[in-house]
């Protein structure tokens, strides 16, 4: 028996979060994989790695049906956030299949080359990497962000490249991204609201056992995302500096706060550990 | 003002103490990322500094800090 949401009036809250963001969803971001990208300005000559890169992405986004079948699983007690998830699981279908797209029709890779690779993918399964909706909310917060950050990167290289497809693919999946991390982000409010101290240690918990997706599940993860990083800059200091730091300050919470219920919790083990 | 020994010695005892564990001495040269602190632990290090000495670091300035010295030297420029 799966314990629904009883209390009415949060769950009327977190519909109307869910509602707010399809409306503005429908009327501003819906786009369409094989008619809103320039298929015909690709540029055949970009980078092997920026190819890569795509490639990368795509693989990570191929465990799109076990990051939806855990997050129905997980938040399925709150109605809103399970809408929300299947609609997140419809929007980023079509980061995939631009990319997908991309690496087809720019013959960086073959068909035959791309299915070989997702056959090898789906012979793995992810895994959540956390166990509570409250901590799998407080990871999609900076998971989301993070991507935000990576394909704003990656548009960038693609500019740089003078690849237009490839740099709207990346325009709107970013753009879908960030709308997701804003998603997640006003859920995390309403559960600090509800229980602040529990809630930062969550947020505590997932930030010191964050991983991105891809991490264990995609094959050579370690070497692809050395050739992303090396390509876009991303590093430890970009992520603390456009993810961490901002989705803290949008959430409301310091890291002092973290450092305060990290220190509390420690002293607490190691009181309970002594008797 | 703390001089750069004494604010790697309360590093190191506040390191220890967050790690759950005594860490090797330290040297202010020692490359953070080679104590095997995750990153939540170092801004934990930074908190129970800042909290110590009476000054606070801005978020901005936290990015780019590799070494020991670093971070001393970012303390000591706040305590000056």
């Amino acid at each position: 028996m799966i314990a629904v949401e009883r209390d009415t009036r949060r769950a009327a809250k977190m519909y109307q979060m869910y509602a707010t963001f399809f409306d503005k969803a429908e009327k501003e971001r819906r786009w369409n994989p094989f008619e809103d990208i320039p298929w015909d300005r690709i540029n055949p000559d970009v980078t092997d790695n920026l190819a890569l890169c795509a490639e990368t992405f795509l693989c990570v986004e191929a465990y799109l049906p076990d990051y939806i079948a855990g997050g129905l699983n997980v938040v399925r007690p709150s109605f809103g956030q399970l809408w929300f998830t299947a609609n997140w699981g419809y929007e980023e279908s079509k980061h995939s299949t631009a990319l997908l797209e991309w690496l087809l029709r720019s013959k960086k890779r073959t068909e035959e080359q791309v299915f070989d690779l997702m056959h090898t993918l789906h012979e793995k399964r992810w895994t959540l990497p956390f166990n509570t909706s409250r901590q799998m909310t407080i990871y999609g917060c900076f998971q989301e962000q993070a991507t935000f950050v990576i394909y704003c990167r990656q548009e960038q290289v693609a500019i740089e490249q003078k690849c237009e497809a490839l740099r709207a693919v990346y325009r709107y999946a970013a753009r879908d991204e960030v709308a997701h991390a804003r998603f997640y982000m006003e859920v995390v409010k309403v559960l600090l609201e509800e229980d602040r101290d529990g809630t930062l240690l969550d947020i505590a918990h997932v930030s010191k056992h964050f991983q991105m997706p891809g991490v264990g599940v995609v094959p050579d993860y370690e070497a692809r995302i050395s050739v992303m990083r090396e390509e876009s800059n991303v590093d430890r200091d970009l992520f603390l500096q456009k993810v961490f730091f901002p989705t803290l300050k949008l959430l409301g919470v310091t890291r002092q706060d973290l450092v305060a219920v990290s220190a509390k919790a420690r002293a607490e083990r190691t009181a309970a550990a002594a008797t | 003002m703390s001089t750069t020994e004494q604010l790697v010695e309360t590093f190191h005892r506040i390191a220890s103490d967050v790690c759950e564990r005594e860490l090797p001495k330290l040297e202010a040269s020692t490359m953070i990322s080679d104590l095997g602190l995750d990153s939540l632990q170092v801004l934990e290090i930074v908190g129970a500094m800042e909290r110590e000495l009476k000054v606070t670091i801005p978020d901005d300035q936290l990015v780019g800090i590799q070494s020991v010295n670093d971070l001393v030297g970012l303390l000591q420029r706040r305590l000056a």
